[in-house]
């Protein structure tokens, strides 16, 4: 009797010890990637404090001995060639992202609702023809983007990127709402129009505000798309005021290339409003999305 | 309150027909129950009266009004769905307010009217809550309030019990019948389930493979079938239909089984079965309708019991004749054991014979 409540108690801790090594392994993998990620940006951000020398220095500076916020002070002073520079590139990177989410929260509402709730000849080739343009590298479209763009005269203006980039994100956009629109039971809408609610009404009052999150995680999506691309923007645009901030930053880079701190302070100052977006409404990611309308 | 009329209505999907020239009428007040197994064209039914899905030929009455081309909300109906539909995002009052909203009646009209209906209701508790704070039996109360908050000319309802729990199933039920009773509302009420036509309806519409195989009271659908379907859908358990050989000889009838017993009919039932349009004749009998013994006696039809389930105030015991199931009740004082010999009496005024070419039952001329 003794000996096999030995043998179970002996299987049971190995088993123990089986499952921790497992779980300390997995900790350990994401203190690590939790490091490789954020390093990186802590660098960056003590960098951007320190003084140009400082920034140079090796053995490097680990805590800046004297931080300053001088570089950035130096970018966001509109009195100054820099900083005129650095806000033009931010403003002209928010009207473009702005404009691209904009019109494609517009564009992929309508027609992620039209996928997930209507039959028409030809549906299912169209909704895999839309994640055509995904399929393949962003390079490859670049040259023919560009001569499309000359021949219709967009070239060197806002309007081209904005239409790029809804080549890139509104495919997605549209395959991500129409998962929202197919969790979002079709009695609802039924029943909003037997309550005396057309079409649109049932739409516009019942299954839009259910599907709030969805369309933001989708708004998110294209607006940081836009924000970090770099390839159509290199190319679609030469002027200098036009630039938009990784361009622009790329630019600010090659022109002073020893300039440490203001490049940090930079690129800090770009990755600002992504972080921001996202903490402000990470709770409608997270929200659960239809839970009480119906009994499943 | 109105009656509805459905003429001659047809839905087809392509070549699929899932409503196959359906006509019936429901009376003002009258509470139908379009009944059948899953797939039978009922709900098709129920959601081309709501308007949800155009017809394809065919039409729609309610009022004197040929509704087939109005937009739902402009039928003038209200509907309880299945899986309640009620608006996640919004509060009990505000559920219950939305179809006066988009009526746009003045405020304070709406505020009475939703808390007259949840006074009805009795959950005038629950008027700040969110649908996912209530229990099931709560929501489907909340899903009925708002049908009737705008007092409609037709209530439809969708399969309303079927997620509920088999206790809050029987309570609701009650509870809808009353419903009826105090409104005198026009009710189309779609089911899967027999017993809660039975129970609940004036008429049921019964229905299999888009068509319209019975419309009537349902003492009269469990007293005459009309087919060999209606018979072993409605009641429970289910009829049992033995299918035999039928054969004329010295002024009797006679159904031979092919087991080689015989059952000598009476002068009604000779009648019937000499109506039919084959030999091949179905037996139906219920199994309140059959007598069982213990013993051989003249007329009976030996058997070998199959399986005995007690549960109760009755013991029903299944038997295999001709290669069919027999169900018999009987008291719980009758001991039987599965496998012991039995015999089996049918009761010659209640039985049903159905042809068994045409699944139709068969009259006496």
């Amino acid at each position: 009797m003794s000996t096999v409540s030995a043998t179970a108690a002996r299987g049971q801790s190995a088993r123990r010890l089986r499952i921790d090594g497992w779980r300390w392994g997995g900790r350990f993998f994401l203190v690590f990637m939790l490091l490789y990620t954020a390093l990186p940006m802590i660098w960056m951000l003590l960098t951007s404090i320190k003084s140009g020398f400082a920034a140079m220095q090796f053995p490097p500076q680990w805590w800046p001995d004297q931080p300053t916020l001088a570089s950035y002070q130096k970018l966001l002073d509109p009195q100054n060639s820099v900083g005129q520079d650095f806000l033009r590139f931010f403003w002209n990177s928010l009207i473009v992202s702005t404009a691209t989410t904009i019109l494609s929260v517009i564009v992929a509402v309508p027609a992620a609702y039209a996928f997930s709730r209507f039959t028409f000849p030809g549906r299912n080739f169209l909704f895999f023809a839309v994640l055509l343009r995904n399929m393949f590298p962003a390079v490859i479209f670049l040259v023919p983007l560009f001569i499309l763009m000359r021949a219709i005269g967009l070239v060197n203006t806002h309007g081209s990127l904005v239409l790029t980039y809804l080549t890139f994100g509104l495919p997605l956009a549209i395959w991500l709402l129409k998962g929202f629109y197919d969790n979002i039971p079709v009695q609802l809408e039924q029943a909003a129009r037997i309550d005396g609610a057309t079409r649109f009404q049932a739409f516009v009052l019942i299954v839009m505000p259910l599907s709030t999150p969805g369309i933001i995680a989708t708004a998110i999506y294209s607006f940081i798309g836009a924000w970090n691309e770099y390839i159509y923007a290199y190319t679609f645009l030469s002027k200098n005021e036009q630039l938009t901030l990784p361009v622009g930053i790329q630019r600010f880079f090659s022109e002073n290339t020893t300039d440490f701190p203001g490049l940090m302070a930079a690129s800090f100052m770009m990755s600002v409003p992504v972080v921001v977006l996202f903490l402000l409404l990470q709770r409608y990611f997270v929200r659960a999305l239809t839970e009480g309308a119906v009994k499943h | 309150m109105a009656h509805v009329v459905l003429k001659d209505l047809v839905k087809t999907y392509g070549s699929f027909k899932a409503v196959n020239e359906v006509s019936l009428t429901v009376n003002d007040g009258e509470f139908v129950a379009l009944v059948g197994p899953s797939g039978c064209g009922k709900t098709t039914t129920l959601n081309l009266v709501a308007g949800l899905i155009p017809i394809s030929s065919g039409d729609i009455l309610i009022g004197d009004r040929v509704v087939n081309d109005l937009d739902p909300k402009d039928r003038d109906i209200a509907m309880v769905f299945q899986n309640y539909a009620l608006y996640p995002q919004k509060s009990v009052y505000m559920n219950l307010a939305f179809p006066l909203q988009m009526r746009k009646l003045p405020k304070d009209e709406i505020d009475r009217k939703v808390r007259e209906a949840a006074r009805v209701l009795d959950m005038t508790q629950l008027l700040e809550r969110k649908p996912r704070e209530l229990s099931g039996g709560q929501q489907q109360r909340v899903a009925l309030g708002r049908a009737l908050v705008r007092d409609p000319a037709v209530f439809l309802m969708d399969e309303p019990l079927s997620n509920l729990d088999a206790k809050l199933r029987v309570q609701m039920r009650s509870e809808i019948k009353r419903f009826h009773q105090d409104l005198k509302a026009t009710i189309i009420y779609v089911t899967h389930d027999q017993l809660e036509a039975v129970t609940m309806a004036d008429r049921m519409a019964v229905m299999n493979g888009g068509y319209l195989q019975q419309y009537d009271s349902p003492a009269q659908v469990f007293a005459h079938p009309v087919n060999m379907f209606v018979a072993s859908f409605v009641g429970s358990p289910a009829m049992s239909l033995i299918p035999l050989e039928a054969s004329t000889a010295n002024g009797s009838t006679v159904l031979t089984s092919a087991e080689g017993w015989n059952l000598e009919l009476s002068q009604s039932n000779a009648r019937k079965v000499q109506s039919a349009t084959t030999s091949k004749i179905v037996l139906g009998a219920r199994h309140s309708t059959i007598k069982l013994h213990k013993s051989s006696v003249p007329g009976a039809i030996p058997a070998k019991a199959y399986t005995v389930e007690p549960t109760g105030d009755v013991t029903f015991v299944q038997a295999f004749l001709s290669g069919a199931i027999v169900n018999i009740s009987v008291s719980p004082s009758v001991a039987v054991k599965p496998d012991e010999q039995i015999w089996l009496e049918f009761d010659q005024e209640r039985m049903h014979l159905f042809d068994g070419e045409t699944e139709m039952a068969l009259e006496a001329y």
